[in-house]
């Protein structure tokens, strides 16, 4: 393959190249090893990696009135490299993170420390739709309420910083694991020479995990994974990671709570439950406490839950430590917590509750990205710069009326990797989804769930949204 | 293991046999197609439409026995009603892709081997878009073939492979469940063809015994001459022909025997196939007419394989749990 016309931007950071167009010293034996391949020979790797996604069943099911779709989510085969030293910053810096947020959770539903001196703001915490009354008093083993942490990265010229905390049901890890294993059968010989770290391990790691937040004295205890069900977009990670535990895949009609204990119907009778990997929202978590159409739930959920006869992961409540306002002040949890100084960045946020900030937001509207707090997956973004005046000023105009809904970020230039695009390599946007486990100690597997934006210019990465996704090959020191 | 897993596998089971029993009776029809007799034909066509249960496409056909009047029929119409129709809930095409879509659901409980027979097959008819129009203008035999031995891959994997746990006997309960249902359905309707048709030939007799896999153990059997009662002897009660009503009745006591016991279980669901496998001796089972004739035997069958499903399900699957205390 040839990297002749692959256009660097000096703008924007690229994952393999450096702004003299060299590659980057860590990139340079894959470099060489593309190189060697023809544009005919990656096409064909391309489309095996492709085929084997669709012919593993790792697809998503699109429905409409008629017909159910599956489709894969498109897999660029030529992996983003992260060098062993740039890794352990990540790593440590995320470590650092899953920390301060598990004690900030454990604090606003105990006695908000936090809030009592003035770290975040009451209402910010209390009244955000995702903070669970119900939850106050609970202790879950540990004080780990988020088990499962995917973080949202992104790399700029400045640097690693995080885009987002993702702590309640975050999903693409099946993806980190299935990419590598198509993009590895596909260049095995570059993989080996590489030195890449395995990331084949994290399901036993998630096993683990889980194993560690099972109620006192329960030493052998029974795992299930609660899907909604097959028409949720990530039902084959649910199965794949169900299988990873050794867990039962479950869905809400399979449970029961009898005196406040959780059972699963199996065909020799109530079998009990201990742990429940939930990838559930907590609106559906249990109809008798939360929303009470839910048909996905269980009824009684909570309180066995309260009654600490199963342990639930992520704890339900947790969404109030991703709201997109909290996320602001997540550098100052990690001083208050941990008395440490953050080791990854925050995007700059600008909260528009505050009329400082709205003011700026509403001034520079042409400049910012504006998001919907309540929001996720990239739905209900503004992006300034490519915005239309009166997309613009449409958005003004809800600005103005529920400022609290907001914050804005600058346009961040996100870091971009080379992609096989149409034939030949050019540059895509990509950001970085790794996850953390927390049991009763933090765990983290070196790799993550690589999003591409696939369309060209574009900055948005959601698979919702024409993004893909690529292998992240971990170096070795 | 999961009562809703136990529940797919079932299903799982039952699609994968209904589909390979429609691929099987459609290819027997096709070749009918090729040279045989009209009368033939549309003996052919009421034996499937009446075992199917199911009204023919098109006004000017009668339903059942002597009503039905196939020649006024476009066999290509028929073939694609029970190959594409998209609301014919029996189709072959939508057999075979419920039968992928439980494996898709039941991928964790199935092992790698059988979900890649079933996924790979059914991503290259997927991939082919077939339509009735593309597979009449060569060989039709070829496209219910190539599917036919897709799905007996797909069991061989299954044999070779599986886990012999509860998820294995469901899945064997599922598919010997539906082959008495079918069978019997298939036997009766040839029996109430045979009735209604002013003559009948050696034929109409060879055609069941090749859709049933019979052919070579019948002249094993019997010789080269085709007699109706040694026709329903073999399909019926022979226990050496791996496709009579007699093995697929003893294989789901079999394997209903082997599951571990149900915890609403009273037994009716072992009592109710040891009488399907007493009916089909011939031994009259207490609710059976005096001198049970044949069809009175495949009818009772029939009813005997739907109850002993509702009860599998409701002793294994659907049983009752106690309300908690107060």
């Amino acid at each position: 393959m040839d990297f002749g016309e692959y256009e660097i931007d000096p703008a924007v950071y690229d994952e393999m190249f450096g702004s003299d167009g060299a590659p980057r010293e860590h990139s340079r034996s894959l470099h060489e090893a593309l190189g060697r391949l023809s544009d005919a020979e990656l096409a064909e790797i391309q489309e095996r990696v492709s085929r084997s996604f669709l012919n593993e069943g790792i697809t998503f099911t699109v429905y409409s009135d008629e017909t159910a779709d599956e489709r894969i989510i498109p897999i660029d085969c030529i992996p983003r490299i992260l060098a062993a030293d740039e890794w352990r910053r990540l790593e440590t810096g995320l470590m650092q993170r899953v920390l301060a947020l598990n004690h900030f959770l454990a604090d606003v539903y105990s006695d908000a420390r936090a809030v009592a001196d003035g770290v975040v703001p009451e209402d910010l915490v209390f009244d955000c739709p995702h903070y669970r009354r119900e939850m106050r008093g609970v202790v879950p083993a540990h004080g780990t309420w988020v088990a499962v942490c995917g973080t949202d990265v992104v790399r700029t010229h400045d640097g690693f910083s995080v885009l987002e905390d993702n702590l309640r049901v975050p999903s693409g890890v099946s993806y980190m694991i299935a990419n590598r294993r198509a993009v590895k059968a596909s260049l095995r010989r570059v993989y080996r020479q590489c030195r890449v770290r395995e990331v084949a391990h994290y399901g036993r790691l998630l096993r683990e995990t889980l194993r560690e937040l099972a109620p006192d004295g329960c030493r052998e205890p029974t795992l299930a994974l609660l899907t909604p069900g097959v028409a949720n977009a990530a039902f084959y990670e649910h199965m794949f990671l169900a299988d990873e535990i050794g867990g039962e895949l479950v869905e809400g009609r399979d449970l029961v709570v009898r005196n406040r204990v959780v059972h699963m119907r199996t065909t020799e009778g109530l079998r009990r439950v201990d742990v429940i990997y939930r990838r559930v929202d907590d609106d559906f978590l249990d109809p008798l406490v939360f929303r009470s159409d839910s048909l996905l739930g269980v009824p009684g959920l909570i309180e066995a839950y309260r009654h600490g006869s199963v342990a639930i992961a992520n704890a339900p409540g947790t969404g109030v430590a991703d709201d997109k306002s909290v996320y602001a002040y997540v550098p100052d949890l990690i001083r208050y917590y941990l008395s440490e100084d953050p080791i990854l960045a925050n995007v700059p946020t600008r909260i528009c509750r505050r009329p400082a900030d709205l003011e700026y937001t509403l001034d520079n509207l042409d400049r910012v990205v504006v998001k919907r707090v309540g929001e996720s997956g990239g739905y209900g973004m503004l992006i300034g710069p490519h915005a239309t005046p009166d997309e613009r000023e449409a958005y003004a105009r809800e600005l103005r009326a529920n400022p609290a809904d907001f914050v804005s970020q600058p346009m961040l230039a996100l870091s971009c990797a080379p992609c096989f695009v149409d034939g030949r390599p050019e540059p895509r946007r990509v950001d970085l989804r790794p996850f953390v486990l927390r049991g009763r100690r933090t765990r983290v597997v070196p790799g993550a769930f690589c999003r591409v934006a696939l369309r060209r210019g574009s900055l948005v990465v959601n698979s919702s949204q024409g993004g893909g996704g690529k292998d992240v090959w971990v170096l070795e020191d | 293991m999961l009562a809703r897993n136990a529940e797919g596998l079932y299903w799982l089971g039952r699609y994968i046999e209904r589909t390979s029993h429609l691929c099987r009776v459609l290819r027997e029809q096709m070749e009918t197609l090729v040279d045989r007799p009209v009368r033939e034909i549309n003996f052919g066509w009421g034996r499937l439409y009446g075992a199917l249960g199911r009204r023919p496409p098109g006004p000017a056909i009668g339903f059942g026995g002597q009503d039905a009047d196939f020649t006024l029929a476009d066999s290509f119409a028929l073939a694609d009603d029970l190959t594409f129709e998209p609301s014919n809930p029996d189709s072959v095409w939508n057999c075979f892709s419920a039968g992928r879509e439980n494996a898709r659901q039941m991928r964790h409980r199935i092992t790698g081997e059988m979900w890649t027979c079933m996924n790979l097959a059914y991503l290259r008819f997927r991939l082919q878009k077939p339509r009735m129009a593309d597979i009449w203008r060569t060989e039709p035999e070829t496209f219910y073939a190539d599917l036919s031995r897709d799905v007996d891959t797909f069991m061989g994997a299954a044999e070779r492979t599986m886990y012999r746990d509860d998820g294995w006997r469901f899945l064997q309960i599922g598919r010997y469940t539906e082959r008495v249902q079918l069978t019997a359905a298939l036997l009766l309707a040839q029996l109430e063809e045979v009735e209604a048709a002013e003559e009948t030939s050696d034929h109409d007799w060879m055609s069941l015994l090749r859709i049933c896999h019979g052919l070579d153990a019948y002249a094993h059997r019997y010789g080269v001459a085709v007699r109706s009662e040694h026709v329903l002897d073999l399909l019926v009660t022979d226990p050496s022909l791996p496709r009579s009503l007699h093995s697929a009745a003893d294989a789901v006591a079999r394997e209903l025997r082997a599951l571990a016991p149900a915890p609403g279980a009273v037994g009716g669901a072992g009592r109710l196939a040891g009488r399907m496998i007493e009916t089909l001796r011939g031994r009259q089972p207490p609710e059976a007419p005096a001198a049970a004739a044949g069809d009175d035997r495949l009818r009772l069958v029939g009813a005997q394989c739907r109850d002993f499903h509702d009860i599998v399900m409701a002793e294994h699957v659907q049983y009752a749990v106690d309300e908690p205390a107060g």
